[in-house]
């Protein structure tokens, strides 16, 4: 199904704010704290299996590409609240980066880049790219660069750093090297869990991807 | 002289939902007056449900879905006024007790509160029709407990109650027993009678006939989404069409099967006594 | 059973008392100006006054139980990273084997480990003296949209409910021969046979429960009535405007020069 974008001479731009313009209704704010749930049990099944992944944005993508990035980004952005005030305070800052998943998730969705394998792909990658671009700036300033995780900070960043390289460029790296087989898991799992749902669950939420006007169509006689 | 208006008035309605190939129901036309208590019944995929859905009006705003002809309510047509705006005067209470909690309260009187505090009700009269909400499904003694622990007929108990909170008109019920238990499906019938002494108006879908007809003065039979007999269950139940598509009480076929003389009786008490009569 | 999520102490300390704004601008102003401050000394400083609250607070003993899991790790690591690496390093502590460390790199990660403190006990100070449904319930007298509050009370109650069920989910399909230990590969291709289960039985009622809450009226646009009131302060309000005050203030004089 492709998505039709608003014809106007601004083209694309506007064309991605559609993704937006579903209001929330009641179905979607019940479906956010459903989201919120899974992205706390797939980090505690992950905890429990003792993968050495975080996978704690599994309900923010499903959220996005099911019902858009309101849903995927509300999600991400108040998981990381909640946790941040329990478990995991040192995750605070970062919850911007969630809400950005969210969104990224949403916007895929939205375009339907789940459903061919090269939209796969290019979700995966608009994902990656926003988590470690985004998190960078938050590992330079607030964690001298680490990313947090052992293996990144002593294989990627130490060694970079010893050598030379730019902080900046280093500690990208150290977080990319968590984020493209934590995020390539996620949004595999999210995926995969979006074509297991019935169809008739995924139609309930379609009605953001539907561009407005479109007519009912006829009665059956 | 006071004249009453109706309560509900379907006007040749029909409906279906999004995508869907047949209409759900076709060519209603009921008249239900105020304080009246209608019981609807009839095979799966009669319409029951839908019928419901069109009172309280998430078909056609929740649903989407094609809506022909005319549902009024309280003399405001369901088109012009979406659910939330409804619930003012009138409730819906669902088949799955589970299912009907917000999940967002962590003691039985404040869930209660939930409908109130939504339609902004200053908290003195939210904590008193809390109040009497509890006292009057009977679970005011719970009070103070988290909903989660509370067994499936105290959870449609208090998912009525929050539902009675907000002091509806009309009542509308979708098999509200189906899932509890006899006690538990005893409790709310006992509620739904003193509301129907109180004057609200209730519209309640249930397959249990025997229950039916001993508590509705008027049956609704449906079948294949249109309406094929309206009127007391004495009446509808002795009609073999009805009895074919949409079932017989009991007591009905036990007399039917008995050879007692027509009509047969629907309600246990005037099974005993025709049964005696004729045994004497 | 809902609260298995928050870290909520039962207590009458002032703090415990005190509007739930006051203690998050608390936090938030604590958590800025100890990422602010230039120099190990006033991290120090905030860090104690933290700790002191906390105390105040009686909650100590369980706050560091709980900071100290969480801050052994990254401290740790800040260590064992930048006294090794760090590019400022010039003077000689002490070697592991080829491994060398630096004063600069540890003082760096000494004042970075600093700051992440004050940011945990900043953070578990509101945490342990303010109930979650007392959090929503301020956030939306002050204008939080009562569906948002919805969202996040929903989730607080959600999300125990929901791992609680990856428990029992788990327990059957370990019944059923599923493998969750041993090698990698063998844990991880158990995820998915827990995790879909999981994710199907978590949506399958939103339907339902959205027409429920339509049906009692959620999503009125009506002005929201508190629920019950805080005890709020000419004082507290003072000292809110001060702490936010503070935060800009702390950033205009390391602009001037502040070390």
């Amino acid at each position: 199904m492709t998505a039709s974008s608003t014809k106007d001479q601004e083209g694309m731009t506007l064309g991605v704010l559609n993704a937006f313009r579903f209001r929330l209704n009641t179905l979607a704010i019940v479906l956010i704290p459903v989201c919120i749930a899974i992205d706390w049990a797939g980090h505690a099944l992950a905890s429990t299996l003792k993968l050495p992944l975080f996978l704690d944005s599994i309900g923010t993508v499903l959220g996005g590409l099911l019902a858009g990035p309101w849903v995927g980004g509300l999600a991400g952005l108040i998981t990381n609240f909640i946790s941040s005030g329990t478990v995991d305070p040192i995750a605070a800052p970062y919850s911007i980066i969630s809400l950005a998943i969210g969104i990224a998730a949403g916007i895929g969705g939205y375009y339907g880049w789940h459903k061919t394998w090269p939209g796969r792909i290019a979700l995966y990658i608009l994902i990656v790219l926003v988590a470690s671009i985004g998190s960078t700036p938050l590992n330079v300033n607030l964690y001298g660069g680490q990313s947090g995780v052992a293996f990144g900070d002593t294989v990627v960043y130490a060694p970079l750093v010893k050598a030379g390289w730019p902080t900046w460029l280093a500690a990208y790296l150290d977080e990319l090297s968590g984020d493209l087989p934590d995020k390539l898991i996620t949004v595999v799992v999210a995926v995969l869990i979006y074509f297991g749902l019935p169809n008739r669950y995924r139609a309930l939420f379609s009605v953001w991807r539907r561009p407005s006007g479109e007519p009912e169509p006829a009665p059956a006689s | 002289m006071e004249v009453t208006r109706p309560a509900l008035v379907f006007d040749r309605v029909g409906y279906a939902y999004q995508e869907a190939p047949r209409e759900a129901v076709s060519d209603i036309s009921l008249t239900i007056a105020e304080g009246e208590w209608v019981g609807v019944t009839g095979p799966t995929n009669a319409g029951k449900s839908t019928l419901c859905l069109l009172a309280m009006g998430l078909a056609p705003h929740f649903f989407g879905g094609r809506l022909k002809g005319g549902v009024t309510v309280l003399g405001k047509d369901s088109r012009q006024v979406s659910v939330i705006e409804r619930s003012a005067e009138v409730g819906l209470l669902f088949q799955n007790p589970f299912t009907q909690v917000s999940g967002a309260r962590e003691r039985v009187d404040d869930e209660v509160a939930f409908g109130p505090e939504c339609h902004g009700v200053a908290r003195p009269e939210v904590e008193a029709r809390v109040a009497e909400a509890m006292e009057r499904v009977g679970i005011a003694h719970l009070a103070a407990r988290h909903p989660m622990d509370l067994s499936g007929g105290q959870l449609q108990r208090l998912a009525l109650a929050g539902l009675l909170a907000m002091r509806p008109a009309v009542l509308l019920l979708d098999e509200p027993t189906s899932q509890l238990d006899p006690a538990g499906a005893a409790a709310i019938f006992d509620v739904l009678a003193g509301l129907h002494q109180r004057g609200t108006t209730i519209l309640m879908v249930e397959h249990r006939l025997e229950r039916l007809c001993e508590l509705c003065p008027r049956v609704v039979a449906m079948a294949a989404g249109r309406v094929i007999a309206d009127g007391p269950p004495d009446e509808v139940f002795n009609r073999e069409a009805v009895q074919e598509r949409v079932g017989i009480p009991v007591f009905t076929r036990l007399a039917r099967d008995g050879a007692l003389p027509r009509p047969w009786p629907v309600r246990v008490g005037d099974a005993a006594t025709a049964f005696a009569k004729s045994i004497a | 059973m809902a609260g298995g999520l928050s870290l909520y102490a039962e207590g009458t300390s002032l703090l415990h008392r005190a509007h739930p704004l006051t203690k998050g601008v608390l936090t938030l102003s604590a958590i800025a100006l100890a990422f602010i401050a230039p120099s190990l000394w006033w991290v120090v400083g905030i860090l104690v006054v933290l700790l002191a609250l906390v105390t105040a607070a009686g909650v100590l003993r369980r706050f560091f139980a709980v900071a100290l899991a969480i801050l052994l790790p990254i401290t740790l690591l800040l260590l064992a990273v930048q006294g090794f690496a760090n590019p400022l390093n010039r003077t000689v502590v002490f070697a592991l084997g080829p491994i060398v460390y630096y004063r600069e790199g540890l003082a760096f990660a000494a004042l970075a480990a600093l700051r992440i403190a004050c940011l945990v006990s900043a953070t578990f100070l509101f945490s342990f003296t303010t109930r979650p449904a007392d959090i929503a319930e301020a956030l939306m007298q002050r204008g939080l949209s009562p569906r948002m509050g919805y969202v996040v009370q929903s989730a607080l109650q959600i999300i125990p409910q929901t791992l609680e069920m990856a428990g029992r989910i788990q327990d059957a399909q370990r019944a059923r021969g599923l493998e969750t230990q041993g090698s990698l590969p063998r844990r991880a291709r158990a995820y998915l046979p827990l995790m879909l289960p999981l994710v199907l039985s978590s949506l399958v009622a939103t339907q339902e429960r959205a027409m429920a809450l339509e049906v009692r009226g959620f999503g009125l646009k009506v002005k929201r009535i508190a629920r019950y009131e805080f005890f709020d302060s000419t004082l507290q309000r003072a000292l809110r405007w001060a702490l936010a005050l503070a935060v800009p203030g702390a950033i205009v004089a390391r602009v001037a020069g502040w070390r």
